[in-house]
């Protein structure tokens, strides 16, 4: 079966996350998805996989290269029966139920009404034949090793007759033998006729398994099904990454004097989620970023720095001065330092309440007398922040989800504002975000650097990191892996160096 | 001006703007229900001796709805409202008839058992971290057992004269009791809408994470809040006493449907973040003129409950009807 996609839009609330994406996925080959974070793998993936809609474009596949018959999804499962499987990035195996159940999870054979046990087991046993695995089928799937639940997701995928396979950043949580051996599978299954498609930020992996790669960036495909052996590596990087640099070419701005007590400083911190020997100083008046793959470690570090992970060894120092920080609470109080989440209206805002109070809640303390907190004190704060930040709010009672992804993030910002932290937090600030307020979004943290706080920016968007950040930090797997001076915010040069040491450990 | 930024306020309908409406929908039900009870009963409702009546009895449910809309403001339940209500006033006659306290000592001791199991309450789900809806099963269930240690299945009568007779006396035309119920859901109101913390409790109800992440500590919110839940069952259990005259250990059985029912059909949000004094008031208000219809028309007591339960259940299907929409 062949599968083609033309034209596929998708989009969200400010966003394009899908802007014509073409794609062509012929049976008997490894197809390549890359794209940096953001330019739109994970809505493909959705949309072929029945989990969203597109606004426009087509689903098409063909028996013979001849006759195509459009196909839509309306839900994941007609996705599913139309032959095209996914193994998604985190588990979605039952623990308790056997190796056999799950395999056979989605396609449960039934004889008058009950499961039919000897066919379950022919079903799982037939598909773990297929990828030339011996695993025993009562099993729980809780018992195996994280390797094996992974090949037994490729086997569940299997057990619906997928022709189409997708696996979602398949070798992540794998060691190097056992890759190899999911790869050996992904062979076998090509050679079987199948499509597998491999979305993955691992460069070296697509040039020893795959045949053909879609690029996609800014929600388009800016390469569609180019064979890889006529690509180099510094090919795709620059497929991956380049632009038209005219319109991202900030001004460079003067080096920050760097010689005063740093306002934080992390030294040798290993943390309770994996991080080890992580050394960084960010100064007031500094941008620092923290760029990497999602999943590097990037939030976890942010988080552990809060207090809502533990600090297992190493110092943090605040102007100077040790700092144990138990709690958000003690960051914001004893040290100054706010922390602007990522994810804003799960973590950011408080979606059923006016904007005066989301606005205020890091500071009625200081607002209260006798515990009592004057609605009239919270909208006099609240003013200030419309006029300073450009928030467009409809009036002081106006509830937060009422608000636009811009202004509610505007919004998480002011509560820190308010507290008068001199450290700030930034994660994700634009993610989401029309374009326009994104612009303003920049202005706003320069212009907060220029006024002397420090701030740590994390963001998986590179034109945002490199039109910020004085300096880039890349971290790779839960470590620094290096540092790339930003002044010149030169995108082209930046940017390369960045995914370079991205994929240090895979660069000769 | 972007039209962009339009659609995405479009996209999220945040539950508490429709609260207004509940508000409205309960008070356009009151009425119509006053009316027509009236009506059919020519004119008997608008005798001062009914009035009162009614009153006089939705000054306990009131208390109870307010002390269940606390804890639903922070995302928990307390199945131990009713009993903790029925061991407050047990606690509290058993003081003045065994120990021949006066009631200046025994009602603040009332209030003292309520606050102290809530805070007891609150304690055991942060220490535990089980779902609050456990651990006051189990606490409902061991105080349903303390309130027959107090006195058995004996009957408390002849305490205090005075309070008793407080507790029917009126002011301007209104009963008492029902002044002290009005009283409390003012505080209440005025905790939510302009204290430290309450906005805590609400911040903490709406958006554990988002709290957290704000400096707030949860875990302070949940003790808070039931405690306050605990307080409340107290006060409920002091209304028992003035109203009744006569107390044993089987009060506050039938108060656990009516401490859900009211803050439900209220408008106040099971998941927390959202309440509404003024909504589970007017509810409580609802439900006691099905039970003044039972009363008026002779019907058997059964059809109340069924009455009210199948109204909480309307009630939550319409409120997640509304929500369902937005993640369909």
């Amino acid at each position: 079966m062949r599968l083609r996609a033309q034209g596929l839009v998708k989009m969200f609330p400010g966003v394009r996350a899908l802007d014509g994406v073409n794609l062509d996925l012929r049976p008997g080959t490894v197809h390549a998805l890359l794209g940096e974070n953001g330019a739109g793998k994970s809505t493909l993936i959705k949309v072929l996989t029945g989990v969203h809609r597109p606004d426009a474009g087509v689903v098409e596949v063909s028996e013979d290269d001849a006759t195509w018959a459009p196909v839509t999804f309306g839900k994941p499962q007609d996705a599913t029966a139309a032959g095209i499987g996914v193994v998604h990035q985190e588990r979605n195996l039952v623990p308790r139920f056997s190796v056999a159940e799950n395999i056979a999870l989605q396609s449960m054979p039934r004889r008058h009404g009950v499961v039919d046990k000897s066919a379950m087991r022919a079903l799982a046993s037939r598909c773990l034949q297929q990828l030339d695995l011996h695993l025993d089928l009562n099993r729980p799937v809780a018992e195996l090793s994280v390797a094996q639940m992974q090949l037994v997701e490729v086997a569940k995928a299997l057990a619906t007759d997928s022709r189409v396979l997708l696996l979602d950043e398949p070798t992540s949580t794998l060691t190097s033998q056992e890759a190899d051996r999911l790869y050996a599978v992904v062979r076998r299954l090509r050679d079987d006729g199948a499509c597998v498609v491999l979305v993955t930020h691992k460069l070296d992996e697509v040039f020893a398994i795959a045949d053909t790669v879609t690029v996609l960036r800014d929600g388009r495909s800016v390469a569609e099904g180019r064979a890889l052996s006529e690509l180099s590596r510094s090919d795709v990087i620059d497929l991956m990454v380049g632009r038209s640099f005219a319109d991202l070419q900030p001004d460079p701005t003067p080096p920050k004097d760097r010689s005063g007590i740093a306002a934080l400083e992390l030294a040798h911190v290993s943390t309770s989620v994996g991080h080890e020997d992580v050394s960084l100083t960010v100064h007031p008046g500094e941008i620092v970023g923290l760029y990497g793959l999602v999943g590097a470690g990037r939030s976890e570090l942010a988080r552990a720095l809060l207090g809502l992970d533990d600090i297992t060894s190493g110092s943090v120092l605040i102007r100077g001065q040790e700092a144990r920080i138990r709690s958000v609470a003690d960051a914001l109080h004893r040290y100054g330092m706010g922390y602007v989440s990522e994810n804003r209206k799960e973590e950011g805002v408080f979606l059923e309440q006016p904007v005066t109070r989301n606005v205020a809640v890091t500071v009625w303390r200081r607002l209260s007398a006798w515990g009592m907190v004057r609605d009239r004190s919270e909208s006099v704060l609240l003013d200030t922040y419309v006029d300073r930040l450009g928030i467009r709010i409809s009036g002081h009672k106006q509830l937060a989800g009422q608000l636009s992804g811009g202004n509610q993030q505007k919004i998480s910002l002011a509560k820190w504002l308010a507290a008068d932290c001199s450290i700030l937090v930034i994660d994700e600030p634009t993610v989401g975000i029309d374009v326009r307020t994104k612009a303003s979004f920049h202005t706003l943290i320069a212009e907060l650097a220029a006024k002397g706080l420090a701030i740590l920016l994390i963001t998986s968007d590179l034109p945002e990191m490199v039109t910020l950040a004085d300096r880039i930090l890349v971290m790779h797997d839960r470590q620094l892996a290096g540092e790339v001076d930003n002044v010149a915010h030169d995108y082209a040069a930046s940017s390369r160096q960045v995914v370079r040491y991205m994929h240090a450990e895979h660069v000769a | 001006m972007t039209s962009t930024t339009e659609t995405a306020a479009v996209a999220t309908q945040p539950r508490r703007s429709r609260l207004l409406g509940t508000e409205v929908i309960l008070i356009a039900i009151s009425v119509i229900a006053f009316v027509v009870l009236t009506v059919t009963t020519g004119g008997n409702l608008l005798q001062p001796g009914t009035i009162r009546a009614i009153l006089q009895y939705l000054a306990v449910p009131l208390v109870i709805g307010l002390s269940q809309m606390v804890v639903l403001a922070v995302g928990q339940m307390n199945l131990s409202v009713g009993v903790l209500t029925g061991l407050s006033s047990v606690v509290a006659a058993g003081l003045m008839v065994d120990s021949g306290l006066s009631p200046w000592i025994a009602v603040p001791a009332a209030l003292l058992v309520g606050a102290g199991v809530g805070l007891a309450n609150g304690v055991l789900v942060v220490l535990t971290r089980i779902n609050g809806f456990i651990v006051t099963l189990a606490t409902m269930t061991i105080i349903a057992g303390l309130r027959y240690g107090v006195n058995g299945t004996g009957t408390y009568e002849g305490y205090s004269p005075g309070l008793v007779k407080l507790g029917r006396a009126s002011v301007l035309g209104l009963p008492v009791v029902f002044l002290i119920a009005l009283v409390v859901a003012i505080a209440v109101a005025l905790y939510f809408r302009n204290t430290f913390s309450g906005r805590r409790l609400l911040a903490s109800g709406g958006n554990p994470v988002a709290a957290r992440l704000s400096g707030i500590s949860n875990d302070r919110s949940l003790v808070v809040a039931h405690t306050i839940s605990g307080l409340l069952a107290g006060i409920a259990g002091v209304l028992v006493l003035m109203l009744s005259g006569s107390v044993n250990a089987s009060i506050g059985d039938d108060l656990l449907l009516p401490s859900f029912a009211a803050p439900i059909i209220g408008g106040v949000v099971l998941a927390g973040g959202v309440v509404s004094v003024l909504g589970t008031c007017l509810a409580a208000f609802v439900v006691r003129l099905v039970d003044v219809a039972q009363a008026q028309y002779n019907i058997n007591p059964r059809w109340v409950d069924l009455v009210v339960g199948g109204v909480v259940l309307g009630a939550v299907l319409l409120s997640h009807g509304r929500e369902g929409k937005d993640d369909s």
